[in-house]
């Protein structure tokens, strides 16, 4: 599961999106310009509202932006492609009525993929994902966190080059985000997939990612790139040595302003 | 001993009082005979018909499944379809919902000029009076499914077919059981009044032959017969809802997305 070349690179260059809401036009993003290489951990921050998540649903080709070009490994995004892209939600966006197994074979099963190589990719992603033990639990009988590992693995199963998510921690406890946090960095680190985290845990996309892209207040521009430059595998203890402080507040200074 | 014990008791001695009030106030004296014939004197009626009974039950059961196929069938099946798309919506729902106003009875007359006194005027009528109440109640059932479940399965790629199969019909599988247990109680009860107003057989059939005749004893049996039917249905439909009760309950604590 490891992805090497440009097949994980995001280029998108002029975007911007606007929609109808009540009959007045509102402008959501303006001009994002982006290139993310293969295997590089990019994160997105920004004040609520700034339209992050939808830049997120338009890398993911699920809303067509009004303008502006997105191109995943090379080729354009002209809908969900779930060969290149997997997407992980915020809090469990599994089907309730399926079992673990069965909700991480599911994007399988919708291309129609042998019962046998579903069922051995998808308990072989559970593993990855630390949850051996429960792909016949059903998600009600799963933890927050244990439903989000079961989501990452849903988003694994078909080993896309890209892994875009959406604030995915941001309804779990603290103690658990930052277990979570830990386990995704792991995970990362065996799979080198390129991923693109959107949250509004300033400490979360400083502890997690290579860059930390800082969005405006509506409509969306990008304010500035922050190369974080801590040395890997980042511990807990980083987070109060004064790089991590100082990013943190070079982030905090221009969403506020 | 709990409360739910106690209540439980409570609840059979209450029963058990009914029915011995139903035997004790004929034979005192206290209620005609015509009115209310004692228990024991319904169930002798019942048990010496038995072989008429169990004819016309036949033929009442017959035209409730085929109704049922119709009404909960088709209910269910355009209530989907209304309720998974906006254009079906604003098309036809305002229609139904109108429709729904109008009292199907009044029409059973035509029905039955146009189909006869048979079977088929009952199931016709049966099915009209359960289809509204089911499709409507599946539609806004499909309308209140977690959105976000359908953005998830397209991120997989998932075709507009695929959403419907493998999302819909599943999420609203709790909707679709209460619209059944709906739609079936009308049904039974639109095949059971068709035949009381016009027919050749059934069991309708037979408790307005024998008000007509006056024998209340097998009136009474007959209706037992129709409530007995009516909480068998209930039990079946009750036992099937048991089954999606894990999910169904997380779905409702709103587990399964977000806002």
């Amino acid at each position: 599961m490891t992805t090497a070349g440009t097949l994980g690179n995001v280029d998108v260059s002029d975007l911007s999106h606007t929609y109808a809401a009540k009959g007045q036009k509102s402008k959501a993003l303006d001009s994002i310009s982006l290139n993310v290489e293969t295997g590089r951990f990019l994160s997105i921050v920004g004040p609520s509202g700034c339209g992050k998540s939808s830049l997120l649903m338009m890398l993911a080709g699920l809303i067509r932006p009004t303008s502006g070009s997105i191109r995943v490994g090379g080729r354009p995004m002209e809908g969900p492609d779930p060969s290149r892209i997997g997407v992980v939600f915020q809090e469990a966006s599994l089907y309730p009525w399926l079992t673990a197994q069965s909700n991480v074979e599911f994007p399988l099963s919708l291309r129609g993929v042998d019962k046998k190589i579903r069922q051995a990719r998808a308990l072989e992603a559970l593993a990855l994902v630390g949850l051996e033990g429960f792909a016949n639990s059903y998600p009600h009988e799963l933890s927050g966190g244990m439903k989000q590992r079961v989501s990452i693995a849903r988003g694994l199963v078909q080993d896309p080059p890209i892994l875009l998510m959406d604030e995915p921690f941001a309804a779990l406890d603290e103690q658990t985000r930052i277990t979570m946090g830990d386990e995704l960095l792991r995970i990362w680190d065996k799979t080198r997939k390129t991923v693109i985290f959107v949250t509004h845990g300033l400490s979360e996309a400083i502890y997690l990612s290579d860059e930390v892209i800082v969005l405006s207040g509506r409509p969306g521009r990008i304010l500035d790139r922050v190369e974080v430059d801590l040395p890997r595998p980042r511990t807990l203890e980083m987070m109060s040595e004064p790089r991590f402080v100082a990013l943190r507040e070079q982030i905090w200074r221009q969403i506020k302003s | 001993m709990s409360i739910k014990r106690k209540a439980a008791i409570v609840r059979y001695l209450l029963v058990a009082g009914l029915v011995a009030l139903w035997e004790i106030l004929p034979r005192a004296g206290l209620v005609p005979e015509l009115f209310l014939p004692p228990l024991t004197k319904t169930l002798l009626a019942a048990a010496g018909g038995a072989g008429d009974l169990a004819y016309h039950l036949g033929v009442t059961l017959q035209e409730i499944l085929v109704s049922m196929i119709f009404a909960c069938g088709g209910g269910i099946i355009s209530g989907l379809v209304l309720g998974a798309s906006l254009l079906a919506r604003r098309l036809f729902l305002p229609l139904m919902s109108g429709l729904f106003a109008v009292p199907t009875v009044v029409l059973y007359p035509l029905f039955t000029a146009w189909f006869g006194i048979g079977a088929e005027s009952k199931i016709v009528f049966a099915s009209a009076y359960g289809f509204l109440p089911t499709l409507l109640g599946t539609a806004a059932g499909v309308q209140t499914i977690d959105r976000h479940l359908i953005v998830v399965a397209r991120s997989m790629g998932a075709t507009r077919f695929q959403q419907i199969a493998r999302v819909y019909v599943p999420a609203t599988i709790p909707t679709v059981l209460s619209s059944l247990r709906l739609g079936g109680a009308l049904v039974i009860v639109g095949v059971v009044v068709a035949e009381m107003l016009t027919s050749t057989a059934g069991i309708g059939f037979l408790i307005s032959k024998y008000r007509t005749l006056l024998d209340s004893p097998n009136v009474f049996a007959a209706i037992l017969l129709v409530l007995a039917l009516a909480i068998a249905f209930d039990l079946l439909v009750q036992l099937l809802e048991r089954r999606t009760v894990g999910w169904r309950h997380a779905m409702r604590s709103g587990t399964a997305g977000y806002a």
